[in-house]
């Protein structure tokens, strides 16, 4: 064949890349096209520890999930005022104090809080809350206020200050969603190598001629002004690297613990075969959706709450077993929680602050922070006392080591969970 | 990026002497799916205005109701009297039987739409009909009945090219509507601000252009809006008749007259002008002072969307030189798209299709929430795209039909009957590429799928991929030129429009 193949000039060693450098084929030749994990590597100070770094998962619970039937103030008589056909009775509430217990559909979670693997954050929430859908997720995964408009997600800007640079020759993407799109908490400044992963079985077998033709055509010079034409060689090129290893782990993937059968599950199920395989991928972000509970909440509710305890007991299991459960926090986050009087349709409309998980076997299990005050009146909502900011600055101080101010946009206090 | 006009000068008509094949290019594939040569050669020869008339016309044709949709809704009265009159097992069986009778329509209903949408003259109206669907979302995951999902489109397509203020009026009584934002749920009383909220939000004002009071407030004003067999009803008993303050207006308002009141509102007016630019322009928002004066115009024409129409898609801007070929194909579009340039059927089976559509990351009738789809490069990932891929490559190949499901069979005979029996590409189909020249076979390729053959370095790494079987008989050829289609297809320049 006479047509270039890429990989024949690309500087896959940062040795490579001097070389090639010296020769006069500047970064800026290709850095417009190159697989984005190269840029990065080339650009990269120091490299990071391979081994026992630290690993986030994010799970978002999609649709605003209903805090106070989560963890369940079962002695405040105003719990049961404000829920009058769905508060959980006191008696089936798995309990983890005096007055506060977890959803009856939570049993793995139970038994994970009883063996100091689960920390509660009660009440997260943050000032002037908005209850659109939208604008409230957008603020979670951008960690601003509520009246400021940030285009990059913190992982993203945890990604662009990583105090850690990439090893020159890891081909693994930093951050890996099991989402559709990709999440906004992943965009950063700069451009990092992310991959998506569709839940699912996605064999492929790509045919050579095609892999490299493609491979040529998506490294043809481009018009610096079309960026989307930019992002989109940039993400072929990414992609093409990357899926042949990504499958041939998924499918050779034994896992230690049983999974539920359901999307859920098997993204769970596909983290854990990832980080297995000793990825260097620092941030997952898995989402379970479903939980905008307007009407008859009551067995819907029940139902995602077992999906998402069962998925990540079997997750904890499964990555003990392997022995990997020290390198990994998994983390729950919400847009809001829902209101805590209950509405004309036995569901609850969009609310403020809800309580969240973070779970792993090197956190600081228990309850955290104050539940919130329930003598409300009809319509009113929860006023939070822990500020999510406060949550992701202590995942990135204590556990992805990396200082928060900057990626935070101000001084957040730390929490004792980590 | 900023446009190259001013404001001033953005929406005046396209001036008759830039009305060439270039630019009937980018109108076709950006009102419709892609831009065939034979539609591009009709176009530039009827003019701008002519093909506008066209494109949007008074009104939208119609898909014929499908036979699912209309034996579902004639079905519903029995069934519900029957599944009252049921024991609990009966009743298990009787819903577990119209889950899948609904699943089955729905997939009927989403192939039947995109063979219609699939053919040229239909194109540009069923995409605006479907732009107005990702305003006023709903999702089958919620509605789940099909027969109503087909109505609320039904609403859409009549009010498609008529005063928006009518068509926000219609959309509040659609079934599938109100049972999506949890109307049926709303009384007197116990007002469920779902709906409120999303229509001042999501489909005429925008965040930040209301209060939370006045979404209160308005909550009332539709209290008692239900449904009874797929048909919108007013229950006046359930309906809040007392005083409403909204937008600083006070007095008994209902539904329609809230809706009267956005209506007033400054930001409506830019509202519906920024989503069109969104769906069909660029991903970046015109800066301010751009959608202004848009908006101004279509006001004093009292909202009327068909003008709207021929104004954005007539205008200077539209077809200023910064938005040739730089944005991002949806799934749709890049799936229809490919049926007519390549000159396909529509494969009537829902694996075929609506599958790998929901792998790319659009699933018909089913946005991932009420915002709609986000667009633009969040349908780009690596699974999305691996996905594109895969559906290119299936294009190419042939169906292994005994592999498939008497039922699918059944389609596809049943397919064949109406005279469309073509599905994918054979190797033959790609002789008119087959000559002795590599180079010149590169570039016929480009200009048929790209429309343009004038990037060089692109055209010579097809015509080398090309070279090595240039002397070998004609269906090693075929099979390279084959290989060549569909890695062009993949490219990244063939996601754009």
């Amino acid at each position: 064949m006479a047509y270039r193949d890429p990989r024949d000039f690309l500087p896959s060693t940062r040795r490579e890349f001097i070389r090639l450098s010296t020769r006069g084929i500047g970064l800026l030749a290709f850095s417009r096209f190159a697989p984005s994990f190269l840029v990065n590597s080339t650009l990269a100070a120091t490299p990071a520890p391979e081994k026992d770094r630290s690993i986030l998962v994010l799970v978002q619970l999609a649709g605003g999930n209903d805090g106070l039937n989560t963890i369940v103030p079962f002695e405040d008589a105003n719990y049961y005022r404000l829920r009058p056909t769905l508060g959980i009775a006191k008696e089936t509430v798995l309990r983890t104090g005096d007055s506060l217990g977890l959803h009856p559909a939570c049993e793995p979670l139970h038994q994970l809080f009883g063996n100091g693997k689960l920390a509660i954050v009660q009440n997260v929430g943050y000032p002037n809350p908005n209850r659109s859908h939208f604008r409230s997720t957008e603020i979670w995964e951008t960690a601003s206020r509520s009246n400021e408009f940030v285009s990059t997600g913190w992982v993203g800007r945890f990604l662009d200050n990583a105090c850690s640079g990439l090893p020159a020759d890891a081909p693994d993407p930093v951050g890996v969603h099991l989402t559709d799109n990709l999440p906004q908490s992943f965009v950063g400044v700069h451009e990092h190598p992310t991959f998506g992963l569709v839940g699912g079985s996605r064999t492929h077998r790509e045919r050579e001629e095609n892999h490299r033709l493609l491979s040529a055509l998506a490294h043809t010079a481009d018009d610096a002004a079309n960026e989307n034409a930019t992002f989109l060689k940039h993400t072929l090129m990414d992609t093409l690297v990357t899926e042949q290893k990504v499958q041939s782990v998924l499918g050779g993937y034994r896992p230690e613990a049983n999974y539920p059968a359901n999307n859920f599950g098997n993204s769970l199920r596909n983290i854990a075969a990832l980080i297995a395989a000793g990825f260097s991928t620092r941030v997952y972000f898995a989402s379970l959706s479903g939980f905008d509970t307007h009407g008859n909440q009551l067995n819907q509710h029940a139902r995602l709450l077992a999906t998402l305890s069962d998925g990540l007991a079997a997750f904890q299991r499964d990555l003990e077993a392997h022995k990997l459960d020290g390198q990994v926090v998994t983390m729950t986050f919400s847009e809001f929680g829902r209101r805590p009087n209950e509405n004309e349709s036995r569901g609850t409309d969009h609310g403020t602050a809800a309580p969240l998980f973070i779970m792993g076997s090197r956190i600081k299990s228990g309850m955290h922070g104050t539940p919130p005050s329930l003598d409300l009146a009809k319509n009113q909502d929860l006023s939070f006392t822990a500020d999510f900011r406060r949550v992701y600055a202590t995942v990135l101080e204590k556990w992805l080591m990396c200082p928060s101010q900057e990626i935070l946009a101000g001084k957040f206090q730390t929490l004792g969970i980590l | 990026m900023n446009p190259s006009l001013e404001p001033r000068d953005a929406w005046e008509r396209l001036p008759d002497r830039q009305w060439n094949a270039e630019a009937a290019r980018h109108l076709l594939r950006r009102a419709g799916w892609t831009a065939t040569s034979a539609d591009v050669e009709r176009a530039t020869s009827e003019g701008l205005e002519r093909t506008l008339e066209l494109l949007f016309p008074a009104a939208a044709p119609r898909l014929p109701e499908p036979p699912l949709i209309t034996e579902l809704t004639e079905d519903t009265p029995a069934f519900v009297q029957k599944l009252s009159a049921a024991s609990g097992g009966e009743k298990r069986a009787l819903l577990r039987e119209a889950r899948e009778r609904a699943q089955i329509a729905l997939q009927d209903l989403s192939v039947k739409w995109l063979e219609f949408a699939a053919r040229s003259e239909n194109a540009a109206s069923a995409k605006w009909v479907f732009f107005l669907g990702d305003v006023y979302v709903i999702a089958s995951e919620k509605v789940k009945n099909p027969a109503l999902i087909w109505r609320h489109f039904e609403i859409l397509r009549e009010h498609a090219f008529g005063p928006a203020p009518a068509l926000t009026k219609a959309v509040s009584r659609s079934p599938a509507m109100i049972r999506y934002l949890d109307l049926n749920e709303s009384k007197r009383g116990a007002p469920n601000e779902n709906f409120a909220r999303e229509l001042f939000e999501l489909f005429v004002l925008g965040e930040g252009n209301y209060t939370e009071q006045d979404i209160k407030e308005a909550a009332r004003a539709f209290t008692g809006y239900r449904t009874m067999f797929g048909e919108f009803r007013f229950a006046a008993r359930q309906h809040d008749l007392g005083t409403k303050t909204i937008f600083g207006h006070i007095g008994n308002f209902t539904g329609d007259d809230v809706i009267a009141l956005a209506y007033q509102q400054k930001a409506v007016r830019t509202f519906l002008p920024h989503e069109l630019v969104k769906f069909y322009l660029s991903d970046t928002p015109l800066p301010p002072g751009f959608t202004e004066p848009l908006g101004d115009w279509w006001a004093g024409g009292g909202y009327d969307l068909r003008a709207l129409a021929l104004k954005f898609f007539g205008s200077r801007l539209f077809f200023a030189p910064e938005y040739s070929g730089r944005f991002i194909k949806s799934p749709v579009q890049f799936y229809l798209g490919l049926v007519q340039d390549l000159d396909l059927d529509v494969v009537p089976i829902p694996r075929r299709v609506l599958v790998p559509l929901r792998q790319m990351g659009q699933m018909l009738y089913n946005p991932p929430n009420v915002r709609g789809w986000v667009g633009g490069r969040s349908w780009i990932n690596s699974a999305t795209l691996t996905a594109r891929r895969q559906m290119v490559e299936s294009l190419f190949e042939p169906i292994r039909e005994e592999y498939l499901n008497a039922d699918e069979q059944r389609s596809l005979e049943a397919a064949r009957d109406r005279g469309a029996g073509k599905f994918t590409v054979a190797d033959e189909g790609l002789a008119e590429f087959a000559n002795n020249d590599a180079a010149d076979a590169a570039g016929r390729l480009m200009r048929k799928f790209l429309g343009s053959s004038d990037a060089p370095e692109y055209r010579a790494d097809l015509g080398e991929f090309l070279r090595p079987a240039q002397s070998e008989p004609v269906p090693a050829r075929l099979r390279m030129l084959r290989r060549a289609a569909i890695a062009l297809l993949q490219s990244p320049e063939y996601q754009l429009c």
